[in-house]
């Protein structure tokens, strides 16, 4: 047995810039999702009744625009943030994909199905985090896309074929679609439903997590924290 | 000699008033003043089965006032002695013999050949005694007073029912109409008053090819008033079919309403910005899937449109969003093969620029109702294909890798548990 300090020894995982960042884009994604969703299923109930709540189609219109330069201006200040600041680097840094996650995703399905014994050893990252965070990223670039050039649409008809515009359209309210079920079912799955954190990982509160987690979920993190002498 | 002149004249035009008098052709004629001694007294009437009482009062006033008050009672009523029992019934065609015989081919006239009492007869529009040039402002058969003259019987339940007619409904709808308003509240003359459209002595119902209001006669009639707009539509997609003879092309009335006829600028209308992809796309017309195929109409044109921007902002109210008629055009409607058309698509980049001032050719290249189907749209067809199964499979995939995750970390924990032993 080993020894136990009297009380669990916790380390910080989400510094207080990046609590703020994401409960930022908590409440963003929100109201797109509420704001977007009312338009794309309008000819159901539950759109119209989303679309009377929201102050009519105009006023729903301009909600989800100001939610979506609040979301722009969001993804701006977090490139910046990545790029530049001392946190930002190291972050990015471990959020980087490498080959090493393509083959501790299969050692994962391989673990689980019972071939192999060993279950991969993440970072303080793993797959998992790394999917969420990228598809997230490609999904709001897309997104953000498609979304200026319907909005701005007396500019794109200058340049662009109705059928693009169109196409827009579907990638726009479908992409949409795509993030909110990841959102829904992945990161509630991962970060509510996982029984290593249910009912919540308080991280994205407290910014903390037990060292004894991250030695079962992250042990590489672990590791790494022991050598620099934080733990 | 000019002084015998001067008194010859007047001498000789009395001469012939008293000849042409004709109280004075017969001894036994009574004049004017000799019938109202019993007829002007306001309590004379006459009894009627059933209890009733007809009144036989004439106001002399009234009568010396009406058209017909410098002549002679006997000029109507040439039986009327002094006393005298029943008269035979007025004859007005003795003098108005065309309007008798327009009357008498009517739909009125012929159910008061059959003797029916409830149809309407000169003296029901025109008056009795009281009769007043149809340009008098006073007159029973003004333009501004004849609407209340036709529902005096065409406002009675007893009698719409009994005849089968139009009922309160649309005569109140009538009233609410933009005719109707400019009737009643604004005293306006050019407005329409029912016998514009049904004519006066030769009303016939809608169903009878002779009517004024028959189905064929419609936009000629519509257009006695408004000929700017029948010029248009003669010219359009459906003026010209419905000249030549097909049935199924729409006449003014068919997008307008008949008694109901509103201003665009009403929410109520059919025609209002809002209510016009539904006008248009009504089961019998461009939402009927025989007109498409047999016209060879493209088809879906309203679900398509309903989805699109300008469908989904004019269902929530946006007014300004283009509907069927922004780019289609009102009355000069055209077929896309037109090249006058709006639709055309050498005049597309045009049409969409009236909303749109960057929408060149380039923009308009391409379909504009996107049906999305391989044969139609195949772009938008093809990604919303993949998006729906790239998401369906990874939410499958997805629920997949849960279970297997839960699963291998049962083994986990006993494996952990083991190495801790």
């Amino acid at each position: 047995m080993e020894t136990q300090s009297p009380g669990p020894v916790y380390v910080i995982r989400m510094s207080l810039m990046f609590r703020i960042q994401h409960i930022l884009l908590i409440f963003t994604l929100l109201v797109l999702a509420v704001t977007g969703f009312a338009l794309m299923y309008h000819e159901n109930w539950l759109g119209q009744a989303l679309i009377r709540f929201e102050g009519g189609v105009l006023f729903r219109g301009f909600l989800h625009r100001a939610a979506a330069v609040f979301l722009m201006a969001q993804m701006i200040f977090h490139a910046y943030y990545m790029v530049f600041s001392g946190e930002g680097k190291r972050e990015l840094g471990e959020v980087m994909l490498r080959g090493q996650d393509f083959a501790d995703f299969l050692q994962a399905i391989r673990f689980n199905l019972g071939s192999v014994t060993e279950y991969p050893k993440f970072g303080k990252y793993g797959y998992k985090e790394k999917f969420q965070y990228w598809g997230a990223t490609t999904g709001i670039l897309l997104i953000s896309i498609t979304g200026v050039s319907l909005w701005a649409e007396t500019f794109s008809m200058k340049f662009l074929p109705k059928v693009f515009l169109d196409l827009a359209l579907i990638v726009h309210g479908y992409q949409g679609l795509f993030a909110f079920l990841i959102l829904l079912l992945w990161h509630v799955y991962n970060e509510h439903l996982h029984p290593s954190v249910f009912p919540m990982n308080n991280a994205w509160l407290t910014g903390k997590v037990k060292a004894e987690w991250l030695r079962q979920e992250h042990p590489l993190e672990y590791e790494k924290l022991k050598q620099e002498g934080v733990l | 000699m000019k002084r015998t002149r001067t008194l010859f004249i007047p001498l000789l035009l009395a001469a012939a008033l008293l000849a042409a008098r004709p109280w004075t052709a017969g001894a036994a004629a009574p004049g004017v003043k000799e019938c109202l001694e019993c007829h002007g007294d306001k309590t004379i009437e006459k009894s009627l089965p059933g209890g009733k009482t007809l009144s036989l009062f004439v106001d002399e006033k009234a009568y010396r006032n009406s058209l017909h008050g410098k002549g002679a009672c006997t000029t109507c009523h040439a039986d009327a002695k002094a006393p005298h029992g029943k008269l035979e019934k007025v004859s007005c065609g003795k003098c108005h013999p065309d309007a008798e015989k327009s009357y008498s081919r009517s739909t009125h006239g012929k159910g008061h050949a059959k003797g029916n009492a409830d149809t309407a007869w000169c003296t029901d529009c025109h008056g009795k005694h009281d009769i007043r040039r149809h340009k008098d402002p006073a007159a029973l058969a003004f333009r501004l007073n004849i609407v209340g003259v036709c529902l005096r019987c065409h406002n009675d339940r007893a009698i719409e029912d009994k005849y089968k007619l139009p009922g309160q409904e649309v005569m109140a709808a009538y009233e609410a109409s933009v005719h109707g308003m400019a009737l009643k509240k604004s005293g306006l003359m050019g407005t329409a008053v029912c016998p514009d459209c049904h004519g006066n002595h030769t009303i016939l119902p809608g169903d009878q090819p002779r009517s004024a209001t028959h189905r064929q006669n419609i936009p000629t009639l519509c257009g006695k008033c408004h000929p700017g707009i029948l010029e248009k539509y003669e010219k359009s997609v459906h003026g010209k079919g419905m000249r030549g003879g097909i049935a199924d092309s729409p006449v003014c009335t068919d997008c307008h309403g008949e008694h109901r006829i509103t201003k665009i600028s009403d929410p109520t209308s059919s025609v209002y910005p809002k209510n016009i992809p539904k006008t248009c796309a009504s089961d019998r017309c461009h939402e009927n899937a025989g007109i498409s195929s047999r016209y060879a109409i493209p088809k879906k044109r309203f679900s398509t449109y309903m989805d699109s921007f300008h469908g989904i902002a004019l269902e929530y109210g946006m007014t300004k969003a283009a509907s069927c008629a922004s780019c289609h055009g009102f009355h000069e409607i055209l077929p896309s093969s037109d090249p006058a058309s709006t639709v055309h698509k050498n005049n597309i980049p045009k049409t969409c620029g009236k909303c749109h001032p960057n929408a060149g050719p380039n923009f308009a290249k391409g379909a504009i109702h996107v049906e999305v189907s391989p044969q139609k749209a195949m772009g938008v067809f093809a990604v919303r294909l993949f998006y729906t199964i790239f998401i369906s499979s990874l939410v499958v995939l997805f629920v997949l890798h849960v279970g297997l995750e839960l699963h291998g970390r049962r083994r986990r924990k006993r494996a952990e548990e083991g190495k801790k032993e």
